[in-house]
């Protein structure tokens, strides 16, 4: 019984750690740029599908793949911000949302185009392995996953807190008009948090490929799970988008064990929903902490 | 040379004419077809533009009151045999009590994340429907039973009386809009659109006007649902509370022209010509190209001209009647 409680608490965990770094992505765009990243999923997809062709064409590993993932879509959110958002950053809330919606519709049609609906699948020597320890289950591959997500969020906590050019992320977050004043350029601290926040999502397809299919509508999958960590964690705070993660992995994984294999969708929706009619005020200021 | 306003009642009244008589010129049922998905889209424009449009409050959520004002009408008349008709009106009705508790739940969010709530609204609606079986059968769905041509039960034997269902209801959203932007709940809705907090501190009392708007955006959208699933014969989860139904809605209104009268249904015409030109090109075999087409289209008007299409034909119109008769 404790056993099982266990087993569903560690999956949630490690697969808790994909969320994470596709929540902070979402969640540092808001508290820099101030808007709402729909096609974060998207990205995810795209890192999938990258490693997925370097793994058949290359025989490259999928994790070893993520020194490329990364830098490729750290390139492509510094073009997404330098071509795209920057150009409708405004009062106005309908350009905003509906380009990075747009953005979305667009890379996941085209992926539908490209690549058809199949699903993907990268088999490694490890993608079966487990780790067996009194009576418990540990995937090889998530736990790679959950522990390089959770070395790249370290690595980005410390970069926001040390680095200047972290710190000037953090200060455009929390009043860009004063940040200006003290010679911070807003477009270039943009770029690199896009830069960043999409080489998290591209790492994040890195890792999901040796345990997960690559297919258009995965992202989806993703980004949902991520809008709801970032509102329960507090907009746009980084920390709290990594632990609410991590939390709705595991009631996720609970869900699964306890109401239903299918459940896993209906439980993230009712958090959603639980979260916006109970704790809607932690949805008001947040700021990258 | 007439005044302005006289031209406008001359072009509306030929546009009328041509309207009406269109399906007994075209008889090909493909044509009729596109005409009637134009209608009908327009028309859910329309609907999601007096909430969306008007007053800014962008939901990507319509898909409920849409699948909502199907299922109503489906179960009324499989279940129970109550004309469509009736079931419709019952459709309407029932998303209005809907949109109650989810307006109250989206609406204390602002921006993207009322956006975001409106999405999982009615994704949540789908899952009810996919998940409980007793509810309404299913994720098989069902068939609507075909009773050959009853009028009474809005099933007809030619396609061009759908067409005059679908021209009924977009008369109907286009008439309540021009009367609501002609009043003073209009002025409180553009003033709600252009700053909520404005709008409050000089006594717009915003929660209710936003929560009565969206009452007539579920009332309306929920009647092109019931008349959707009579004219597939067909109804599931997956049809009825399509993700779709909500893109579409909020990009004809986007495109065509947001918070304007005739933004959707321009809109829809420029949408809905390109997807079936591009189907008879390419086929339907290719997945994803319609909505790679309309993303672009989409991405093209909010970086260029975030006022729509109607944007481009008022500017192009001033170019070439510098005197604009269109100031009336």
């Amino acid at each position: 019984m404790l056993e099982t409680v266990v087993q569903a608490v560690i999956n949630g965990l490690l697969i808790g750690g994909i969320y994470a770094l596709v929540s902070i992505g979402v969640t540092l765009i808001f508290g820099v740029v101030k808007i709402v990243n729909f096609a974060q999923g998207e990205f995810v997809m795209i890192g999938m599908y990258i490693s997925f062709f370097l793994a058949t064409q290359f025989g490259i590993d999928p994790i070893a793949s993520l020194f490329v993932t990364m830098p490729v879509l750290f390139v492509i959110g510094v073009l997404v911000q330098h071509f795209l958002i920057r150009r409708v950053l405004g009062p106005n809330d309908m350009p905003q949302i509906f380009l990075t919606f747009a953005l979305s519709l667009l890379l996941l049609n085209l992926a539908l185009m490209l690549f058809t609906a199949n699903y993907r699948t990268v088999h490694t020597s490890y993608s079966d392995a487990a780790i067996h320890v009194s009576g418990l289950y540990i995937p090889v591959a998530k736990l790679i996953a959950f522990v390089v997500a959770m070395v790249l969020s370290g690595l980005l906590w410390v970069f926001l807190h040390t680095t200047d050019l972290g710190k000037a992320m953090r200060a455009a977050a929390q009043n860009r008009d004063v940040a200006t004043l003290m010679g911070i350029n807003p477009n270039r601290v943009f770029c690199v948090a896009l830069g960043i926040a999409l080489a998290l999502a591209g790492a994040a397809g890195s890792l999901l490929m040796p345990f997960y299919s690559a297919y258009p509508f995965v992202g989806q999958v993703f980004v949902l799970m991520a809008f709801v960590a970032v509102v329960l964690g507090t907009l746009g705070n980084v920390v709290g988008a990594l632990i609410a993660s991590l939390m709705m992995g595991i009631a996720e994984s609970l869900g699964i064990q306890y109401v239903g294999a299918d459940s896993g969708q209906i439980v993230v929706f009712a958090m959603l929903l639980l979260t916006l009619a109970f704790k809607p005020n932690g949805l008001g200021g947040g700021r990258v902490r | 040379m007439p005044s302005p306003g006289k031209w406008k009642v001359v072009a509306l009244a030929a546009l009328a004419v041509i309207v009406l008589v269109l399906p007994l010129l075209v008889t090909n049922s493909f044509a009729i077809d596109i005409f009637i998905r134009i209608l009908l889209f327009s028309f859910i424009g329309v609907a999601w533009n007096l909430m969306g449009g008007y007053a800014k409050q962008l939901s990507l959520g319509h898909a409920a009151y849409f699948g909502l004002g199907a299922y109503t009408s489906t179960i009324l008349q499989v279940d129970f045999g109550i004309s469509p008709w009736i079931g419709m009106v019952a459709g309407g009705l029932v998303a209005m009590l809907a949109s109650l508790p989810i307006g109250w739940l989206c609406f204390r969010l602002r921006g993207p994340y009322f956006t975001i709530a409106t999405i999982a609204t009615a994704q949540a609606l789908m899952l009810i429907f996919l998940k409980f079986r007793d509810l309404a059968w299913g994720a098989e769905g069902t068939t609507i039973p075909n009773l050959g041509n009853a009028p009474l039960m809005m099933q007809f034997e030619a396609k061009a009386a759908y067409y005059y269902v679908a021209l009924g209801l977009l008369v109907l959203g286009l008439v309540i809009t021009y009367l609501i932007e002609n009043s003073w709940m209009g002025y409180y809705l553009v003033a709600i659109g252009e700053d909520e907090d404005a709008a409050e501190a000089i006594g717009v009392n915003a929660p209710r006007i936003k929560r009565n708007i969206y009452l007539i955006s579920a009332f309306l959208t929920a009647l092109a649902g019931t008349f959707y699933t009579q004219y597939i014969y067909f109804i599931d989860p997956a049809t009825a509370f399509n993700f779709n139904i909500s893109i579409e809605a909020a990009l004809v209104a986007i495109v065509g022209g947001i918070g304007t009268l005739w933004g959707p249904v321009i809109g829809t015409v420029l949408l809905e010509t390109t997807s079936a030109l591009l189907q008879s090109w390419l086929g339907s075999s290719i997945g994803g190209v319609q909505l790679t087409v309309y993303s672009l289209i989409l991405i093209a008007v909010i970086l260029w001209r975030p006022t729509g299409l109607i944007g481009v034909i008022t500017d192009a119109w001033r170019h070439y009647f510098p005197r604009s008769l269109l100031r009336a």
